[in-house]
């Protein structure tokens, strides 16, 4: 033990990043049986949907059903990724596995914990909708190389869907409880984000609503990209992800921080 | 003598409305083996808790290395090593993953953390076990690995809550061994344990607390010479009853009764010879008064909780 080595204390970023790594060398562990999902779920969607009820509808804004739907999946795909990692996942590594134990009696803080976390969450955003977009590309359903960007659209819906997945993480103590927020939330902003059809005819109210969700704003932004069809309104979709993201991450952190501290 | 690395003055945590720790003092030197002992429910893991930093102190004062909980947390945790009363080890990762991934925790860099890891695997006898899941381990294996974890930032204090609960007494011993070799090379020790043999072996100095308050406090040796007599003899009451009455003309003698158990203590033990033969007492132990003694004296033998 006589080579002692004496180190500094991580700054915020290197601490932020051991928590992220952490994450990323679990997942990647497993990186088949972890990336089946998203790479086989497209598919199975766009079966059901796109070729299925396709075939009922003729066009719809002028293109293919199945075109219309695939690049939706790009953003519904990083926002159920990311609530599930930061509702079930933090969960289970919270009271289950005592992940936070360990880590929060290194240099780790609770702040440094989750906002590495939320990138994680961030992350897998990018990681899905990128899976998405392969998949989706194998059926000529992809038109432009704007399609790229797609996944960095992932990682803002993953980033904000991830914090606000960790805000009822910290208020919910029982698991089973976390079929309310998912079911009753997220399941009802998936069908209301304009995937499967024009937000525009959705009733008044349902379009106002419609608006307010952060999906809403991510499934344009993606259709934009992967159809090659950007246009001015794309630019207020991006501004709306990047500006809630402060403030929903900042509350989310201080909610979990709460909880956490005994 | 200089500034102790550890202080607290009249040091509270309160859980609610409950006090868990009320108004303790104490203070650690350098390089010393400080013990905490106490029974369940006492206090220790929420003090230990409060000097690393993960639970909030609610009332008094706290000094690590001179720095404040509050405003140095990040500081003063990675001169931290902690074996934590419950295992915590990441299931998801392998025994050397979890020792990578921790060590990035303190920033230690991975061409470093790789070498140092090996040689602590080595000190610990888990150098076998390197690619082994968590849950293929046993009990033992995984308290040692633990304590590997702990020592990954070459930690200048070494907080261990109860190291050896449930453990085979080799491993004990092993574990023992250990700690003392660490002790000798400088780092401080903060000891929780409920093995008596633990403190006694370990200590240099530690206290004894209940409710949250310190009972006592000291060199374990010297605690026991000074509060306990030397000797004390135990026997079963196998029916017949002992009038305590006898027994008290030695003067000399203390008696304590419990269930069907006596305990007489004293500083002869021809005294205790006498009295077993004028009591044809057969079967009884005479021993050395120890910490464990001490210890059930001052916070009762009954069930605290
Ligand atoms: N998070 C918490 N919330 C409320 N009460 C708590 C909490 N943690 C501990 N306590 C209470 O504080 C008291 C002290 O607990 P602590 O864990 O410090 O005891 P201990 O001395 O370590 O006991 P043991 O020997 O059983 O480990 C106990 O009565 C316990 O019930
Ligand atoms: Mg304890």
């Amino acid at each position: 033990m006589n080579n002692a080595i004496v180190i500094d204390p991580p700054g915020f970023i290197q601490r932020v990043l051991s928590v992220f790594y952490r994450h990323y060398k679990c997942y990647f562990k497993h990186v088949v049986a972890n990336g089946f999902p998203p790479f086989v779920e497209p598919l199975l969607f766009l079966a059901a949907i796109g070729f299925g009820v396709g075939r009922y509808v003729n066009t719809i804004e002028g293109m293919k059903y199945s075109e219309y739907v695939a690049p939706g999946l790009l953003a519904s795909t990083a926002m159920f990724t990311a609530t599930f990692e930061l509702t079930y996942g933090t969960h289970i590594r919270m009271e289950y596995k005592r992940i936070y134990d360990g880590i929060l009696s290194t240099p780790i803080g609770i702040v440094d914990a989750f906002v590495g976390e939320v990138i994680w969450a961030g992350a897998k955003g990018l990681f899905f909708s990128l899976a998405v977009l392969i998949t989706i590309s194998f059926f000529g359903l992809v038109h432009s190389p704007w399609a790229l960007c797609a996944p960095a659209v992932g990682f803002l819906t993953g980033i904000i869907y991830g914090a606000l997945g960790l805000i009822m993480t910290s208020f919910i103590t029982e698991i089973n409880n976390f079929n309310f927020y998912v079911t009753g939330c997220c399941t009802p902003m998936f069908f209301l984000a304009g995937i499967f059809m024009p937000v525009k005819e959705l009733p008044v109210v349902l379009q106002k609503v419609s608006y307010c969700i952060p999906l809403t704003h991510s499934v344009n932004l993606m259709r934009g990209l992967v159809l090659g069809k950007l246009e001015s309104f794309h630019v207020h979709n991006l501004l709306f992800l990047i500006i809630i993201i402060p403030p929903v991450v900042w509350f989310a952190i201080r909610c979990i921080k709460k909880r956490m501290i005994i | 003598m200089d500034a102790p690395l550890i202080q607290a003055d009249c040091l509270t945590k309160k859980y609610g409305d409950f006090i868990a720790v009320n108004g303790i003092n104490f203070s650690i030197a350098d390089a010393e083996c400080f013990g905490f002992l106490g029974p369940n429910g006492a206090g220790k893991t929420t003090t230990m808790k409060m000097i690393y930093c993960i639970s909030p102190v609610t009332q008094g004062k706290l000094s690590i290395a001179g720095m404040d909980p509050r405003h140095d947390a990040t500081r003063i945790k990675s001169i931290i090593g902690v074996v934590p009363q419950e295992n915590n080890l990441d299931p998801e990762l392998t025994v050397e993953e979890n020792l990578q991934v921790f060590a990035r925790y303190f920033g230690i860099p991975p061409r470093v953390s790789r070498q140092r890891i090996r040689e602590l695997l080595n000190f610990m006898s888990l150098d076998k076990k390197e690619n082994a899941k968590i849950k293929e381990l046993s009990g033992g294996m995984k308290r040692r690995l633990i304590i590997v974890r702990a020592l990954l930032n070459n930690p200048r204090i070494l907080i261990l809550d109860e190291p050896t609960t449930g453990l085979d007494p080799q491993v004990r011993h092993l574990i023992w061994d250990k700690l003392r070799e660490l002790k000798y090379s400088g780092v401080t020790m903060l000891l929780t344990t409920h093995y008596m043999e633990e403190a006694s072996q370990l200590c240099d100095r530690l206290v004894i607390m209940d409710n949250g308050t310190i009972l006592m406090a000291g060199n374990p040796h010297e605690l026991v010479n000074k509060h306990t007599k030397r000797y004390v003899m135990e026997f079963t009451r196998n029916g017949h009853n002992f009038d305590q009455q006898s027994f008290l003309p030695h003067s000399d003698c203390t008696v304590e009764i419990h269930g069907s158990r006596y305990y007489i203590y004293s500083d002869s033990d021809s005294i205790l010879d006498s009295i077993s033969k004028q009591h044809h007492i057969t079967s009884k132990i005479v021993r050395s008064a120890d910490l464990e003694d001490l210890f059930l004296k001052l916070t009762g033998r009954g069930l605290n909780e």
